[in-house]
């Protein structure tokens, strides 16, 4: 068995130079990485925006995330509001991290949470989050929880532009050894007999050989669907969205430590506050609105002044049937799809990556590491696309055509059983493995409109004043823990405000 | 019938019946659940034996029975490891120990610097890194020290008919109803039960019914939709004998599994005596050979009082059908293999109390819990085939046939995967964390080719370091745990008042 020396990442970008600084780290002593990528074709990067899983992914790289803040201009980020999704004039907030605490009775806060509701309580189930009620009130801290468990610990993640978090994963991976080459790719060379890619043909005649090849060329996967004919899963019937108008806008005056997704006509649009800009787009389906239509609306409805034109980006919601054949892993957009309403993008090829390296191959790559490889990103992106079906299917809005059809449309067996689990007990349970857990589910499903019927009979076993003593000990920790936070603005101009804040202010 | 449940029954017999009893009570008793037992005959002989993983601390501390207890009355004895000879030629016996270590620096487990290690031309074999494994040979038993929680935990063998009794006393005194009559007639309206009636023409009426009867699924058995899904073509011995042996002294803390030509011989000490289960193939050796022959394999006298059963191996394909729900045996049959039986048990009361119905009358749980039981007897049933399927005893029909067969495909993947990385690729409801399987499968003779390349990025001297640190830190571990005979005089509460 030889080992592969010579790993070649076709694609820069997010997901590409994510691999780069990825394999950089943990086998580039050992491995020459090779990223190639062309400035004429240019990248989809827009705001960006992300989920707590992303501290992992800058654990395993050893980042300074206060460095990485300041150089990717990036605020931080404690979950996202979502407006007029249930119906128009209706906020729900879906927070990062737990709902109140564990009160060690083997039944979960949120059976209790419906129990407490259901009989008179209040039904701001945010009031038990810790980093909801900072959202609120616009602050933002790193807090670890308190030893003795009092007081809550504070999750989070960042909203970042996508350019400069590629332009700092290069300097990362550069910096570690990686070779990049500038140019068009213009021909890939299998071999004859066991179809593996042995090599790609640059446009200035040069040849890049290697072992293993990290397809990261977009939607329209070079690699995996040029040479290899992967297929694609097309799940446009579950989520239409096909175009997204993008445009950035001035920075917002004070920075929202959160992403707003508000839904519109024949989509939605996101707003991500970055520390220089705000990243704004509008995310439909050109079957019930124009590009230009949709373009207008945007910049009519943009809440600071447009900084450029806005861009169209074209897409298809599915996933790549195989996303590692051979020796080419497909990563990012070459491996599918999910619109940006859950900012899982980012996370998606975070996951590929890391059981990519837990699979880490041999020259000859093991059809079984392979199959299984392809079965687990399966069931991430399933996983992922029924809870982003759950925003469209669960609403009271049919007030346009492209909402009809959401609300009527037929959904994946699997999501039917979630929603019936939890309109009759407010939890869907979900499998190992699964990114969205119940607290993510209440958030989502209570926001979009249903009411649990019911709570774990279990839940009752606690004596009223007792739970009642309980839960006002966990909303006074959650509310002292918030005070003590200083304004998102204040954290960010304390330790890691970036050039261009600076400047602006 | 839309309101909440309010009546629960619950009819089986032995430990489970009385696990099932406890655990339901405990949990609902107090919010006005009535809890209603029905025992039927018992099927337990003098010389049987309930040998359990540790999980079952977890149930003994929600339903409130102490060790003391079990200790004194079951003839208990801890297990804090299994130790499996004869199942690959001329290879060395290994052990299987219950211990789960965090994994030294980043997430990824001690077994990728093992596998590292060996490549590097280093000696020992995985499980001298398990406190665990190490416990055991040293007759320790794994408590806590100076309130700091070990990686290591320990279950019990236990006398099964004492321990059943202690646990029906258990179950009186938490206040549940109890009728010991055999079973007359079930009503049955569509899928659903509508009444027990017993053999004194009692008519027992109830939102919910619990099967725990074991294999003969008294209750579940009667519905429309329940087939049975058998493993007979995996897990391959149909019969067992248990027998009783004069005890060893001091108790080992480990079962001795010992394969034998046609099946095999475990050892379970006790208190005053060591039960001998025997699995074979009836195809193989008849059960006169294996009563006969038994004390050879064992190596210790044992009296005359062999009992010999069929080993029902499947699982069904609902336990949850209208308002009945079996667990333990009546859902999912296994061989007495890695002592997994108690446990079946307990895992499907904690899926039940999990899922508890909200509501009587309609039951979208149950669709969950047959899909959660049915992936945990899945993996239960893995456990056991992989010892069967990685056996080396060459040249003998019943072990030749066991290599040969098509394995199950999860455990094909799981098998492929780890020989080929160290990774353990877990599904939902394992029983086994990634350690316990790294150590069944490396003990089998499995080598994984290559580690996990994230642990390269240590330099060489911390990964041997952390390599030493573990053996270190074992070696200082286990004489301060207290021998088992100290264990067993003293109990665990007062050695650790006593510390």
């Amino acid at each position: 068995m030889e080992p592969v020396r010579d790993i070649v990442i076709v694609g820069g970008g997010t997901a590409g130079w994510m691999a780069a600084a990825a394999l950089a780290k943990t086998v580039g002593s050992t491995h020459r990485i090779t990223l190639i990528e062309s400035e004429e074709i240019g990248t989809v990067g827009v705001g960006e925006s992300t989920i707590p899983p992303i501290i992992l992914f800058n654990n395993l790289l050893g980042i300074n995330e206060d460095e990485f803040v300041r150089e990717t201009n990036a605020t931080f980020k404690l979950g996202i509001e979502f407006v007029d999704w249930r119906r128009r004039g209706h906020t729900y907030f879906h927070n990062f991290g737990l709902l109140g605490a564990d009160l060690l009775t083997g039944v979960s806060f949120i059976q209790y949470w419906i129990r407490w509701m259901r009989s008179g309580g209040d039904p701001d189930h945010l009031r038990f989050s810790a980093e909801a009620e900072a959202a609120r009130q616009m602050k933002f801290g790193r807090a670890q929880p308190a030893p003795d468990g009092s007081q809550p610990k504070i999750n989070y993640a960042f909203q970042f532009d996508a350019f400069t978090y590629a332009t700092y994963l290069r300097r990362y991976s550069e910096r570690r050894g990686v070779i990049r080459r500038e140019g068009r790719i213009t021909g890939v060379r299998q071999n004859g007999e066991s179809g593996y890619i042995e090599a790609v043909d640059m446009q200035d005649g040069s040849v890049v050989r290697g072992d293993f090849f990290i397809d990261c060329s977009g939607f329209r996967g070079l690699l995996i669907e040029g040479a290899y004919d992967a297929g694609f899963e097309d799940w446009s019937h579950w989520l239409p969205n096909n175009r997204a108008a993008a445009v950035p806008a001035e920075r917002m005056p004070a920075i929202t430590p959160y992403t707003k997704a508000q839904a519109r006509e024949a989509g939605w649009q996101w707003r991500i506050p970055l520390q220089h800009r705000t990243g704004n787009g509008y995310v439909y389906c050109d079957s019930y609105i124009s590009d230009d239509e949709a373009a207008r609306l945007l910049v009519e409805r943009l809440e600071g002044k447009a900084l450029a034109d806005p861009k169209i980006l074209r897409f298809k919601a599915g996933r790549r049937r195989k996303s590692w054949v051979n020796n080419v892993l497909a990563l990012g957009l070459s491996s599918g799809f999910l619109e940006p309403l859950e900012s899982t993008s980012i996370h998606l090829v975070q996951v590929g990556l890391m059981k990519f390296l837990e699979y880490f191959p041999h020259r000859h790559c093991d059809p079984i590491l392979t199959a299984r490889y392809n079965e687990e990103m399966a069931f991430q992106y399933e996983t992922i696309r029924d809870f982003i079906i759950a925003h469209y299917k669960v609403t009271e809005r049919e007030d346009t055509e492209f909402w009809k059809y959401c609300k009527n449309m037929s959904i994946p067996d699997t999501l039917t059983e979630k929603l019936e689990l939890f309109r009759t007990r407010g939890e869907v349970k979900p499998r190992i493995g699964d990114l969205f857990t119940d607290v993510s589910w209440l958030a989502v499903l209570f926001g979009q409109g249903i009411v649990p019927q019911g709570y774990h009979p279990l839940a009752d076993a606690m004596p009223e004043d007792e739970l009642n003593l309980k839960l006002a000990r966990i909303r006074s920790a959650i509310k002292q823990r918030v005070e003590g936070l200083p304004s998102h603005g204040e954290f960010i101009h304390s330790c890691c405000a970036s050039e261009a804040l600076v400047a602006a202010e | 019938m839309s309101g909440r449940i309010a009546t629960v029954v619950i009819v089986g017999r032995d430990a489970p019946l009385w696990i099932t009893t406890a655990a339901v009570q405990r949990s609902l008793g107090h919010l006005d659940v009535a809890v209603q037992a029905i025992e039927l005959p018992s099927l337990l002989q003098p010389v049987d034996v309930y040998s359990a993983m540790p999980a079952i601390q977890g149930l003994h501390k929600q339903i409130a029975l102490s060790e003391e207890l079990i200790i004194a009355a079951a003839k208990a004895v801890p297990l804090v490891a299994q130790r499996y000879s004869n199942w690959a030629g001329a290879s060395p016996a290994w052990m299987v120990g219950y211990d789960d270590p965090p994994p030294p620096g980043s997430d990824v487990g001690f077994v990728h610097y093992w596998v590292r290690g060996r490549q590097e031309g280093l000696k020992p074999a995985f499980e001298d890194f398990s406190l665990a494994a190490s416990a055991a040979k040293h007759a320790r038993v794994p408590v806590y020290q100076d309130g700091s929680e070990l990686s290591a935990a320990y279950g019990y063998n236990l006398a099964a008919i004492p321990y059943s009794l202690l646990l029906k006393a258990h179950a009186n005194r938490l206040g549940v109803r109890v009728e010991s009559a055999p079973i007359g007639d079930i009503e049955v309206n569509d899928d659903r039960i509508t009444a027990i009636v017993l053999a004194s023409g009692d008519r027992i009426e109830a939102d919910l019914f619990i099967d725990a009867s074991g294999i003969e699924g008294a209750l579940i058995g009667r519905l429309p939709g329940s087939s049975f899904e058998s493993w007979d073509e995996w897990l391959p011995c149909d019969r067992m004998v248990v027998a009783s042996g004069a005890p060893i002294d001091p108790p080992p803390v480990y079962s001795q599994i010992s394969a034998f030509r046609a099946g095999w011989v475990g050892l379970y000490p006790l208190q005053d005596s060591t039960a001998v289960i025997a699995a074979y193939s009836s195809k193989h050796i008849s059960q006169t050979e294996v009563i006969e022959s038994l004390p050879l394999p064992a190596r210790i006298p044992i009296g005359g009082d062999a009992v010999a059963s069929t080993l029902r191996r499947g699982v069904r394909s609902r336990s949850w059908i209208g308002n009945c729900v079996a667990v333990g045996e009546a859902a999912i049959g296994l061989d007495p293999l890695e002592s997994l039986g108690l446990y079946v048990t307990h895992n499907c009361i904690s899926h039940l109390m999990a899922l508890f119905p909200v509501r009587a009358g309609t039951f979208p749980e149950a669709d969950r819990y047959n899909r959660e039981i049915a992936l945990a007897g899945q993996n239960l049933r893995d456990i056991q085939c992989a010892h069967y399927a990685l056996n080396r005893r060459f040249d003998e029909p019943f072990w030749d046939q066991c290599r040969d067969r098509r394995l199950p495909e999860s455990l094909e993947r799981k098998l492929e995967v780890f020989s080929l990385t160290a990774h353990v690729p877990l599904y939902d409801e394992e029983p086994f964390e990634e350690q316990q399987w790294a150590a069944l499968l490396s003990g089998a003779g499995i080598f994984p080719k290559r580690y996990d390349p994230r642990i390269d990025v240590a330099p060489d001297e911390v990964l041997i370091q952390k390599v030493q640190q573990r053996l270190r830190d074992i070696a200082v571990t286990v004489p301060n745990m207290p021998s088992a005979a100290e264990f067993l005089k003293h109990g665990r509460g007062r050695l650790e008042v006593a510390r």
